[in-house]
């Protein structure tokens, strides 16, 4: 540990801007140059009047000219596409136009493009793809510079070269995930269940499918991690399914030494119903503590266009009781849906769990979401604002409430 | 290398964890009383300085767990910037490395959208030579997209083409090559200034240079020829876009306008039939382009191709603009030997025209089109993917039986919003003076509300509910129920007398119908049969506005037609229908 914080400061001593500077005059100067050169055959012809010397329709000549040999081979060649490469062929031309299209595509990816149903779909793919290749481009980036410079440090490092001496050899990582293993083994045996409830397939595309998946795995990670992990349950969890694709995708070897319990029998088989809970943003009672005997379901699914109901609906039918965070008394809501993606709702539970502090778990929600926690509950709140509008207005409402009941006794009595 | 990664990660994570340093200052910031007595829109900024996270801070302070999980490389770059003491190097490693962990789509944005950043760029007025172009070019902050900028903006401030052929021409000379992109944008500026000569040079060099072109310049192309008296070319490259897509409504806009405009009336038709087969929505341009053209032309085709267009804006609900409706108008009144006159009129709530004393269709829905919309309510609104979505199987069945025991109502009334309607009295109240005012001349009502509303409480008191029941059938939802789709339920059972009151557009209802005839039904039904009330300035009184007696479509008997027209091009909500009519009679 200690040898890497050397190496951190060393890192952040060591400037950048030498490397930098230099890959970026390399980039300038060649251009540079190049037009110099041209600037010097044109200075020659400079001496008369440039707007009769002006040819302004030159670059359709150079441009015909040019590629005439080029040409004649396009043609011959032109004959019926393929559908595929014609596709190929547009995109390329959409690229040349400056339109966000990848620059590799794979016959896949192709293909789903194919598919799409409309003209905007297509251009919402593409510029995924494109935006998905900007990311490895920069990551990729990144990496080289990182290596480079790591490389120059141990350089410098060797020079030095001090033997340091530890009395723990550095197996960190695989300790680490040893220690946490046996966390999650244990709890599989002692710890409280925590329900995924994986029958939303049917209500997903594909992509929200993997988003969905991305999120479990990013939850088994935080739970992994904790100092008292859930026992996670897939229920409703069927072999061959999308979910299960994308998982065996996800983990690679790791899906079948995971330690979780998937199965294909419902929640209210495996557990007595009276201890579900289903967490759903939907639902009209508002969860108020944590309660270790109980077991929470989490429908795992990921709504980009929102549909409202769908897992309250399934709370519905098999009768179970359902709960929603707490998220209006505790925090000034902003902006934004107030569904939370399935890692957001492992962590805020974990620290419930851990800790009972709604304000602790709530750090959890998006920050770009509320403004700020409330610290007196909202209902507080009205009162006192309830309490300052009848001093405001002195005691009208009130008696204008009773006089109507007067009044409508009176109607009664008359008839 | 890996294992290298996995201990400094690692041991930054316990050493976060310990030294309280790195603990994010946020958080201290966020525990502070929050009175109440801010208004709505301060709100933000008062909370700003909390949420400005990602810049102000050194520290990550958007991380407030203790296991992060991102993308190692990242992890280091970050935990670095807690190192270093001077925020100044931190901004500039920032820069380098993009280590943003933040926003890192923002940054990749800014990337993306750098060449709309230049705004301020002015073109120059005159030709320049190379000398110049290049001088300009190095002043440039960032010369690898100068000519791209420089075209836009000479796009923007339609500089004359010759400055633009300049560019053009530096850009061949020390290139060799222009790209596809800089050409397109050249023809923009050609369409803009309708230079044929040079549209048809550049498509040329555009088919010399590349194999097939993409959409952007095909519209162009297409939308430049068109306006030109090289119409006819813009036809042919029609048929090579059809080659390698679907050509997008604005190309056959294009070409429908330049073959109407040169008198090519059966062209035009063909193209537009053509646009209709492909499932592309016309434009209303298309249609005036139609009537502004065969303004004058005789022939008994050409009559009933246009009233073709006019059923085509009936089918639809299409309601024309005014300078579209002129156009109709006109066309109309010149067909030789027609005798068509044509008056601007509002139609009375009776459905009478006041010019030609015509009683306009009524709302009504036909006993087939009846069962057929309740029938895809039932389907679509109330069950839909899951029946427990709205309702459950059991309340439902229980308002169906609850229905056919009481039929026929007259008035259905959505208990919980006419209850809203003044904010400042108690709620039981409003629906009592709501209920009071229909339940004149022994009208049968049904009142649909919600579980809630039994209980005794400030809003809702017993006795005055207990008063009601007298006057009207109560029927009570579960409080998680969708109490409107039982309201359109219950209208269309009791058949077409029965209205319904609610302030509720039931846009959300009519959004879950799965196909657009049956949404044009719903909104013809709703048309007829929905009273919306508002509440009056003084006493108890609620004003009732009737339902529409008369259809608001497009209308023919032959010898009259009567057109719905909008007063501006915009678009307006679809339960929002026009008061004024078009009418047209031959004498």
């Amino acid at each position: 540990m200690q040898s890497a914080n050397m190496l951190l400061k060393k890192f952040v001593r060591s400037s950048v801007l030498p490397f930098a500077a230099q890959h970026g005059m390399k980039k300038d100067l060649f251009p540079v140059s190049r037009t110099l050169s041209l600037s010097l055959c044109l200075k020659q012809d400079n001496s008369c009047n440039p707007s009769e010397k002006l040819d302004l329709d030159a670059w359709k000549k150079v441009m015909k000219s040019g590629l005439q040999e080029e040409v004649s081979e396009t043609v011959s060649e032109h004959k019926e596409l393929s559908t595929l490469a014609a596709a190929r062929e547009i995109l390329e031309m959409w690229r040349l136009a400056g339109r966000s299209v990848p620059e590799n595509i794979s016959e896949e990816q192709l293909k789903t493009f194919m598919e799409c149903p409309s003209k905007s779909a297509k251009k919402k793919y593409l510029r995924y793809l494109y935006l998905k290749e900007l990311y490895k481009k920069n990551d990729r980036r990144k990496m080289d510079e990182k290596r480079e410079r790591r490389l120059e440090t141990e350089e410098r490092d060797s020079k030095t070269d001090e033997t340091r001496r530890n009395s723990f050899i550095c197996l960190w990582a695989s300790c680490m995930d040893r220690a946490y293993s046996w966390r999650v083994a244990q709890s599989m045996i002692f710890g409280q269940p925590l329900v995924f409830d994986m029958s939303y397939e049917k209500d997903m595309s594909i992509r929200e499918v993997a988003n969905t998946v991305r999120q479990i795995v990013l939850s088994e990670g935080c739970n992994r991690r904790s100092v008292d992990p859930f026992h996670i349950h897939f229920c409703n969890f069927k072999d061959d399914s999308l979910y299960h694709k994308e998982f065996v995708k996800q983990y690679r070897e790791a899906w079948g030494k995971l330690l979780i319990t998937a199965t294909d029998q419902c929640y209210t088989e495996v557990f007595p119903k009276d201890k579900l809970i289903y967490l759903t943003a939907d639902s009209p009672k508002v969860m108020k503590t944590f309660d270790h005997d109980k077991i929470y379901i989490i429908g795992s699914m990921v709504d980009k266009s929102i549909k409202t109901g769908v897992s309250l609906a399934r709370a519905k039918r098999l009768g179970l009781e359902t709960a929603a965070l707490p998220l209006e008394k505790y925090l000034l809501w902003n902006a934004g849906a107030k569904n939370l993606t399935l890692d957001q709702m492992m962590r805020i539970l974990l620290t419930l769990k851990d800790t009972g502090d709604w304000k602790a778990a709530l750090e959890f929600v998006p920050k770009r979401k509320y403004c700020g926690f409330v610290s007196r509950p909202v209902h507080e709140l009205k009162k006192s604002l309830n309490l300052i509008n009848t001093l405001k207005l002195g005691k009208r409402q009130e008696e204008l409430r009773k006089q109507f009941t007067k009044n409508y006794s009176k109607k009664l009595m008359q008839k | 290398m890996a294992l290298f990664f996995q201990t400094s990660q690692q041991g930054f994570q316990t050493l976060l964890w310990k030294c309280r340093l790195f603990w994010p200052v946020s958080r201290c910031q966020q525990l502070f009383a929050v009175s109440f007595s801010i208004p709505n829109r301060e709100k933000v900024s008062y909370f700003s300085f909390m949420t400005s996270s990602n810049t102000a801070l050194p520290v990550g302070s958007k991380r407030t767990d203790v296991f992060p999980t991102k993308k190692r490389s990242e992890i280091n770059s970050e935990e670095k910037r807690g190192w270093d003491e001077e925020t100044k190097e931190v901004s500039e490693e920032k820069r380098h490395f993009s280590s943003s962990v933040g926003a890192p789509k923002k940054r990749l944005m800014s990337q993306v959208l750098s060449r709309h950043k230049f705004t301020n760029v002015q073109p120059p007025e005159k030709p320049l030579e190379a000398e110049e172009w290049n001088r300009l070019r190095e002043s440039f902050p960032s010369p690898e997209i100068f000519e791209e900028v420089m075209f836009n903006s000479m796009v923007r401030c339609n500089s004359p083409i010759d400055v633009a052929k300049s560019l053009l021409t530096h850009v061949a000379k020390s290139n060799g090559d222009i790209a596809y992109n800089l050409l397109v944008k050249y023809l923009v500026l050609c369409v803009q200034q309708r230079q044929t000569s040079e549209i048809c040079d550049v498509y040329d060099i555009m088919k010399i240079r590349f194999k097939i072109l993409e959409s952007g310049a095909y519209n162009l192309l297409i939308r430049g020829l068109s306006n030109s008296d090289q119409w006819r070319m813009a036809l042919t490259l029609l048929e090579e876009v059809k080659k390698i897509m679907t050509p997008s409504r604005t190309n056959y806009e294009s070409c429908i306008k330049a073959a109407s405009r040169h008198q090519e009336m059966n062209l035009a038709f063909e193209l537009y039939r053509e646009m209709l087969a492909k499932d592309l929505i016309p434009t209303l341009d298309v249609l005036q382009a139609f009537f502004d053209f065969s303004r004058g032309m005789k022939g008994a085709e050409l009559q009933k191709e246009l009233f073709g267009i006019l059923l085509y804006l009936r089918e639809n609900q299409i309601y024309p603009h005014k300078t579209f409706m002129r156009s109709i108008k006109l066309w109309f009144e010149s067909i030789p030997g027609g005798n068509w006159r044509g008056h601007l009129t509002n139609i009375k709530d009776s459905g009478q025209c006041p010019v030609c004393n015509h009683q306009l269709e009524d709302s009504d829905l036909t006993e087939e089109e009846y069962n057929n919309l309740r029938e895809r309510i039932i389907r679509d609104v109330i069950h839909g993917t899951d029946t427990f979505r709205k309702t459950s199987p059991q309340e439902f069945e229980a308002f169906q039986t609850f229905v056919e025991n009481r039929l026929p109502f007259d008035i259905v009334i959505d208990g919980l919003n006419v209850s809203h309607i003044k904010p400042r009295r108690m709620q039981c109240e409003n629906l009592f003076d709501a209920v009071n005012c229909l339940a004149k001349e022994n009208a049968r009502l049904l009142v649909l509300g919600r579980k809630h509303m039994l209980i005794n409480s400030s809003n809702w008191k017993r006795e005055i509910m207990k008063e009601m029941q007298n006057k009207a059938d109560f029927f009570f939802a579960e409080n998680i129920s969708e109490d409107d789709a039982f309201l359109l339920y219950a209208t269309l059972r009791s058949g077409k007398h029965c209205k319904f009151v609610t302030r509720d557009f039931l846009r959300d209802h009519k959004a879950c119908l799965s196909n657009s005839l049956t949404r044009h039904l719903f909104r013809k039904w709703q048309r007829g049969h929905q009273i919306v009330f508002s509440p009056s300035v003084e006493g108890k009184h609620i004003n009732f506005l009737p339902a529409f007696r008369y259809d608001c479509v497009v209308q023919t008997t032959g010898d009259t037609w009567h057109i719905p027209y909008k007063d501006t091009f915009e678009e307006k909500y679809s339960y929002q229908v026009p008061r004024k009519w078009l009418c047209i009679q031959q004498k």
